[in-house]
């Protein structure tokens, strides 16, 4: 008989989210994510002036907000018909890449390093490092004092099998220390070009605010090259280590062979010609990506609205007491199919698109691991696949850098029109983006956003088809329910943003 | 107290200090306050409601002390939702009992849905139920940016689940507990541990009429401006590439009280202003609240410049 798992709140990603397991003999036959709030940003848009949309939008979420920015300033720079300068569009690449890289960081070491590494393993530390010695006594005091939760924020922790060599545990907690540092960095690397981080003040529809001088360019590219030395002799080797001690997590967490990416980091226009490309991968297949195949249902979501409507045809009516359903997230679909979006299926269409880099680090790594490419669809493969985007993104930003022309313009001249619309599709470091925007008489008439873990963490569908997360819990092996730490690693190994999902 | 040493809280004392502008003299009792932080004295609650995250984003942006000190070294964050290694149920007895102890610090990020309490839930309870039994046995709420402070963007016109702010909820609500303010999206992370310092040694900072810490906010952005000087000679910029004051593009540094053009943002690299760009008033109490105050005043312009 199936027992009732809950895992509420999911902690270590962004926002508000709970999964509910069915569990039969240790195994998860069923799973249901819950996307628990709900701001209604869609809704309070509407009548606004278009020029809100983009300082609005990117408030949906403090982790992304470069790409819900950059989204929305692709869709009104469509709207206006306003062409970019090169400058523009290489500020607004450099500025999205530092974030992709802060964010990469921060879902490895922050979010998800945790579930693997046994911070404990500090109360045994011998060696000299001051900064580690310092860590290990403020434990030992804090369970000394027996205060409330010791060690808190790091424990306590769902009990589980966790890394079991002391030498990597320890270097890993020096790395989690260095990995703030580096995630700070890079936000502070993003800020030289946006202004500030979280939440950039450069991005304007037309281009880019932020001049680009010799000082700023200097100082972007000495950051860029600690940031690379981080991610090719940490990061990386990390994400090796842990992946080589959980071998088992390549065969848990597959979701559905279907992956859908919309490419992003434009090498010419306002955004064309992705070094990252878009595509899909549907049933296996490689295939184009067509953006008039995407739908949103809402029978099992919180919302009035219509259901399987096209996002430019699509509304936002919020229902908090609609039968059967129990979730805040839309059921977004791709020619009727959950997709699954993220660095995975980013490196995914462009493995099978023949990309260079990213055949190259992705068939080394999966030497050095020792696993098939089959065995991507999984936790560790989705770890792996993002470490390896980071990498291939941080090596971009150097071409940019070298391409920016200090006395040239960033931003080119608009008018408003009365009416018009327009799409605006770019990628978050959690997967595709996708934002639609609709003027009428100066203002905003209609604003849907698609955004990545609405893609990945929907409830059902108007079918009853399961979305990825929910499909990749399915099989999960569950040791002790009281502790279904098993079923966290598979969730986290999406890096789910609910604010974002919900917004 | 093992590797922290007294001369560590002096040194960090000293910056702090420059932190907070209050005068050197205050050093001893701010190194008290940092070692009463460190030691476990004051712990911390994190909870998030209708939020982005961008406001803990930002507190992990701190410059000095920087958060693997805050983190590793003595300061209590009991739960913060987005660092905890809890998860689930075990998340939901560490709140409980952090908060049947008492005593605490309580900041929340982002607004409360007091018109539809289902658009904010954690653990199946709705979020304002978790606000007010937390806050009641708290020493002080800090409203961390600004939802939290003033509603902000949820509670913007059309407001589609009547979010409100901290203190307007515990005030309906009865609960009298100290609110501080820290309004800013986000909120400056110079300006949240600044003032957690001040509250655990000094009290309650001195606070504006919004309920705002004075010694961040007493000033306006225009007073600060980096292009004052523009504004004084009228010279104004009419398109987002010009130099010249941006009041016409709808600069709100007129209106806006913080320190971002002198304190600056991500370790000193830049700020709005600095990047050519107009202060949206982010941290104004009419953010966004309006639609007939919009954030850049481009169509105005355009529409002037139409019919003249």
């Amino acid at each position: 008989m199936a027992t009732s798992v809950k895992i509420s709140p999911v902690t270590r990603i962004e926002g508000h989210l709970a999964i509910e397991l069915k569990v039969e003999s240790n195994q998860v036959m069923q799973a249901f994510s819950i996307g628990e709030m709900f701001r209604g940003l869609e809704v309070l848009l509407k009548g606004r002036d278009p020029l809100d949309a983009h300082q609005i939008v990117q408030r949906i979420c403090g982790v992304c907000p470069v790409s819900h920015g950059t989204a929305s300033i692709y869709a009104q720079d469509q709207a206006y018909h306003v062409t970019i300068p090169t400058n523009g569009r290489l500020l607004r690449n450099l500025i999205l890449a530092a974030n992709f890289i802060q964010s990469h960081i921060l879902h490895f070491y922050h979010l998800t390093a945790l579930d693997y590494v046994d911070v404990t393993a500090i109360t045994g530390y011998q060696g000299s490092d001051p900064e580690l010695q310092s860590v290990r006594e403020w434990v030992q005091n804090e369970f000394k004092a027996g205060v409330v939760a010791p060690a808190a924020p790091f424990l306590p922790r769902y009990e589980g099998k966790y890394l079991d060599n002391a030498e990597l545990n320890i270097q890993a907690i020096k790395h989690y220390l260095e990995a703030l540092e580096m995630r700070k960095l890079a936000h502070q690397m993003c800020a030289i070009f946006a202004g500030k981080m979280p939440h950039p003040a450069s991005l304007i529809p037309g281009g880019v605010t932020q001049k680009p001088t010799a000082q700023k360019i200097a100082a972007y590219a000495g950051m860029l090259q600690r940031l690379q030395m981080f991610i090719d002799h940490v990061y990386l080797p990390d994400v090796v280590e842990v992946a080589k001690a959980f071998k088992d997590y390549f065969k848990i967490g597959k979701g559905y062979d279907n992956f859908l990416s919309y490419g992003v980091f434009p090498e010419s226009g306002n955004n064309e010609g992705h070094v990252l490309p878009a595509g899909t991968i549907v049933n296996g297949k490689p295939g184009a990506f067509d953006a008039a195949a995407i739908t949103e249902d809402v029978k099992y979501s919180r919302f009035a609205s219509v259901s399987g409507a096209h996002p430019s045809q699509g509304d936002t009516v919020a229902d908090p007491h609609k039968a059967n359903a129990y979730s805040w997230i839309k059921a977004p679909r791709y020619q009727k199919q959950p997709m699954e979006v993220g660095p995975l299926a980013r490196m995914l269409v462009a493995y099978h698109q023949g990309h260079g880099e990213c055949k190259t680090l992705i068939d080394g790594a999966l030497q050095q691991i020792g696993v098939t490419p089959a065995e991507l669809n999984s936790v560790m493969g989705r770890h792996a696949a993002r470490a390896i985007e980071c990498k291939i993104i941080a090596d971009h930003c150097g071409h940019w850098l070298d391409q920016l022309a200090p006395d040239q313009a960033t931003y080119n001249e608009f008018d408003i029109p009365a009416s018009g619309s327009g799409i605006g599709l770019t990628e978050a470091p959690r997967g595709a983006l996708g934002h639609w925007i609709t003027l009428d008489n100066h203002k905003i008439e209609s604003y849907q956003c698609i955004v990545p873990t609405t893609w990945n963490c929907s409830p059902r569908d108007d079918r009853g088809i399961e979305s990825p997360v929910e499909k990749a819990l399915e099989g999960t092996p569950i040791a002790n329910e009281e502790n279904p730490i098993e079923a966290a690693r598979v969730v986290r190994s999406f890096d789910p943003c609910i604010a974002c999902a919900v917004h | 107290m093992g590797t922290v040493t007294r001369r560590t809280f002096l040194k960090t004392s000293t910056r702090l200090a420059a932190v907070l502008g209050l005068g050197s003299s205050m050093i001893p009792q701010i190194a008290e306050a940092v070692e009463q932080l460190y030691s476990g004295n004051a712990p911390l609650i994190w909870l998030e409601g209708q939020g982005c995250t961008g406001c803990s984003v930002s507190l992990l942006n701190t410059d000095f002390p920087s958060i693997a000190q805050v983190l590793t070294q003595r300061v209590s964050l009991k739960f913060h939702s987005t660092v905890s290694a809890a998860t689930g149920e075990v998340a939901v007895k560490t709140i409980h009992e952090c908060v049947a102890k008492g005593g605490h610090f309580l900041a929340i990020e982002g607004s409360i849905p007091v018109g539809m309490p289902e658009a904010c839930v954690i653990a199946e309870k709705p979020f304002t139920q978790v606000v007010l039994e937390s806050a009641r046995t708290a020493q002080a709420v800090i409203a961390v940016g600004t939802c939290a402070s003033f509603g902000g963007i949820p509670a913007a016109e059309n407001n589609p689940t009547q979010a409100t702010s901290v203190s307007a909820f515990l005030a309906s609500q009865g609960v009298k507990v100290p609110v501080i303010n820290l309004p800013g999206c986000p909120c400056h992370p110079d300006w949240l541990i600044g003032t957690i310092v001040h509250v655990l040694k000094f009290g309650i900072p001195a606070l504006d009429e919004k309920s705002r810490p004075k010694a961040f906010y007493g000033k306006l952005i225009h007073d600060q401006c980096p292009r004052f000087a523009d504004y004084e000679r009228e010279k104004f910029a009419k398109s987002f590439s010009d130099d010249g004051c941006m009041f016409h593009l709808g600069c709100m540094g007129t209106q806006t009280h913080a320190d971002c053009t002198m304190r600056m943002w991500n370790c000193g690299t830049n700020s709005c202003l600095h990047s050519g760009s107009i202060c949206i008033g982010c941290a104004w109490e009419g953010f966004t609240a309006k639609q007939s105050f919009p954030i850049y005043r481009k169509l105005e312009l355009q529409t002037t410049d139409h019919t003249s």
